[in-house]
């Protein structure tokens, strides 16, 4: 993973230093809460419901051992024992008190980290595909493009005060989307054209929040030298363009759907042509010097396993066949898979990890890896590189940690924001819900006879969630001082972007998970085959059927009545 | 049911130190608990107390007004917001942790 040279770790300690005397001035009453805010929001220091959250970058969900640790630590000195991860792959703490935020800055900086860009109107953590590297689905590793941009974006002196925040994702997969690239301000896909050159296609203006987008392609090949340049066009028409009257209509997908996708091409390309052969150049020398930190490891040579791989699915510990049925995913190097660790056990808020389970993970990641793990968009963790051989032993050892849940992708795994357990701008809670369910469905047998299914949860508009693009999502409103849930069906993020439509009236507390189970019910009695994913029935027969049974008519409940006397 | 009196006013910051939820008694001082919270029946005279908080800036961020209900025995915020805030979270905060559980 990327290395921070000289420069890189005198920011980031300087940084901190400079925050510790910011706080000091706070509480000296030199400078007054409005004053404070910017400064603190620009390291990723919010205020909440009921104590600040500190929230910590790590780029493109890539994480070492020593780092978890570190995060580990942090949970246990200064928090209350836990982290959670976040949809944009990072960590975020929610109970720091104020005069402990420099002291987390530093000890962030001993293992090059820090909160920098996690909030604010500026470039954030930028994302990409959590087996980025390992994929045998992937053209090439993204992440030494990702973490160009990230040292392209931070402190970007133009780009410190944005009409709004800007979230850009990065992935390399032809035929699949695990970035949710189409669901970004600016999403970036590596391709290769008919010649067999390498370039990017590059999305802009997509998005979720109150008024979900799927970006269109503004660019659909730009050269592999040419991103950055690129990239910051898009940044400079935005910048001048976009709205800062209106905050609900700031982000750039706003401003290109009122431009138009050529015109806004248009804009950038004019402004691209004043740049493309400046100082944002990529060199060879420039790629290679980032790429060389995203080499390989040492693999051992193995033969290719999947014979053992099916032996584990279909052996005699179905535990386990569960868990390397569902949570492995093909690798690039035979003999290797990704494991997805499970943060989604019931009874425990999605995304949640104690401290222990930090540093044991870490553990886990030498022994049976090379030290590198990932956090993914869907708030879990993978350990990239594991033998087929050793899986047993790791799932024994994930399983005495409760991280061995064998649901990734089912329906349990699911999204969900703080909502109003912790976030100030929620209207209600998604973690109570995200509990709920997690209890209610947990038998994974029946998760596997669903399918694939993702369930995302907001607790307000701005969706941190992403119940848009949930195939079953929810999003918690507030009706006069009470939680009420609307349900919404046919959303995804992937290669097949589709934005969720919502079924009808909102349910209160006490009956969206009893509605999920009526739509759960519904698809079993619509589908085709087992073969026949809810998405697919979804799309082909459209939210009626599912209507049908949430919201009878008064003739049915009457008639239903009727028969049950 | 119990019978809810008219609405009043309560001032509601946060806590600089670290972020806890505080209230404004009617004396000025400054409290954790929501009972304990200074009510105003107009709007105008929990605005002036808002005012005054505003110049506690070293104790209290963000200080703002929010609508509650006297019951009988207590008192109630009107919004879910404001009553988890008063409760704290719903969920426990710290999750289990298998330490505990092991021998």
């Amino acid at each position: 993973m990327y290395q921070y040279d000289e420069y890189d770790q005198r920011i980031v300690e300087e940084r901190a230093k400079q925050f510790e005397g910011q706080v000091e001035r706070r509480f000296a009453g030199e400078i007054t809460e409005n004053e404070f805010k910017p400064l603190r929001l620009q390291n990723g220091l919010y205020m909440q419901l009921h104590a600040y959250m500190l929230r910590v970058a790590i780029p493109y969900g890539t994480l070492s051992s020593q780092q978890l640790r570190k995060l580990a630590h942090i949970a246990r000195v200064y928090d209350k024992g836990y982290g959670h991860l976040t949809t944009r792959q990072n960590m975020q703490y929610n109970w720091p008190k104020l005069d402990d935020v420099p002291k987390i800055l530093a000890e962030l900086a001993t293992v090059q980290m820090h909160a920098i860009q996690t909030s604010g109107n500026c470039v954030r953590n930028v994302t990409s595909d959590h087996f980025a590297g390992v994929a045998r689905d992937e053209l090439e590793d993204p992440r030494p493009w990702a973490e160009l941009i990230r040292q392209w974006s931070t402190f970007h002196p133009e780009f410190a005060a944005l009409p709004r925040k800007f979230k850009i994702a990065v992935s390399s997969t032809p035929d699949v989307d695990r970035a949710a690239v189409r669901f970004h301000d600016i999403g970036v896909r590596l391709v290769q054209n008919a010649a067999g050159v390498r370039g990017f296609e590059v999305l802009v203006g997509g998005g979720m929040g109150r008024t979900p987008l799927i970006a269109p392609v503004i660019a659909p090949f730009v050269a592999r030298e040419d991103l950055l340049s690129y990239l910051e066009a898009v940044l400079r028409v935005y910048n001048l363009h976009g709205r800062r009257d209106n905050i609900y209509k700031a982000r750039i997908k706003i401003l290109v759907n009122a431009l138009g996708v050529e015109a806004f091409a248009a804009q950038v390309d004019e402004e691209w042509a004043q740049i493309k052969d400046g100082p944002l150049k990529l060199s060879a020398q420039e790629i290679a010097r980032v790429a060389k930190d995203f080499a390989p490891p040492a693999y051992q040579k193995l033969p290719a396993a999947d014979a053992l791989l099916s032996a584990l699915k279909l052996g005699k510990d179905r535990e386990l066949g569960r868990f390397v049925q569902n949570n492995t995913t093909l690798h690039k190097q035979p003999g290797y898979v990704a494991v997805t660790v499970s943060v989604k056990e019931k009874d425990t808020p999605p995304g949640d990890l104690t401290d222990h389970q930090m540093e044991r993970v870490a553990d886990l990641a030498e022994r049976f890896g090379f030290g590198e793990l990932r956090v993914t968009h869907t708030q879990n963790l993978v350990l990239p590189d594991v033998k087929v051989n050793d899986l047993p032993a790791l799932h024994a050892e994930l399983k005495s940690l409760g991280l061995a849940t064998a649901n990734a992708n089912k329906l349990t795994d699911i999204i969900a924001c703080p909502g109003l357990d912790y976030c100030a701008l929620a209207n209600a809670r998604s973690i109570p819900v995200g509990m709920e369910i997690m209890q209610r469905f947990e038998d994974v047998d029946y998760q596997n006879d669903l399918g694939d299914i993702s369930l995302k949860i907001s607790g307000c508009i701005n969706a941190c969630g992403h119940h848009h693009v949930g195939n079953i999502g929810i999003l918690g409103i507030d009706k006069q001082g009470e939680e009420y849930y609307q349900l919404m069906l046919g959303g995804s993020p992937g290669h097949d972007a589709s934005i969720g439509e919502t079924l009808g009236r909102a349910f209160p507390r006490g009956e969206i998970v009893d509605a999920v189970d009526t739509v759960l019910k519904r698809y079993l009695e619509l589908r085709s085959s087992a073969d026949d994913a809810f998405i697919d029935v979804v799309r082909r027969l459209g939210l009626t059927p599912f209507k049908e049974v949430l919201y009878p008519a008064p003739q049915q409940l009457q008639e239903a009545a009727h028969a049950n006397h | 049911m119990p019978e809810t009196q008219p609405l009043k006013w309560v001032v509601t910051a946060n806590f600089t130190s670290e972020g806890g939820v505080a209230y404004l008694r009617a004396d000025k001082s400054v409290t954790r608990v929501l009972a304990e919270a200074g009510r105003f029946a107009t709007k105008a005279d929990a605005e002036a107390l808002r005012k005054l908080a505003l110049g506690m800036e070293a104790i209290l961020a963000d200080p703002y007004l929010i609508e509650v209900a006297e019951l009988p025995d207590g008192i109630d915020a009107l919004s879910a917001r404001e009553r988890i805030r008063a409760a704290g979270p719903t969920i426990r905060v710290r999750r289990p942790d298998p330490r505990i559980h092991t021998h």
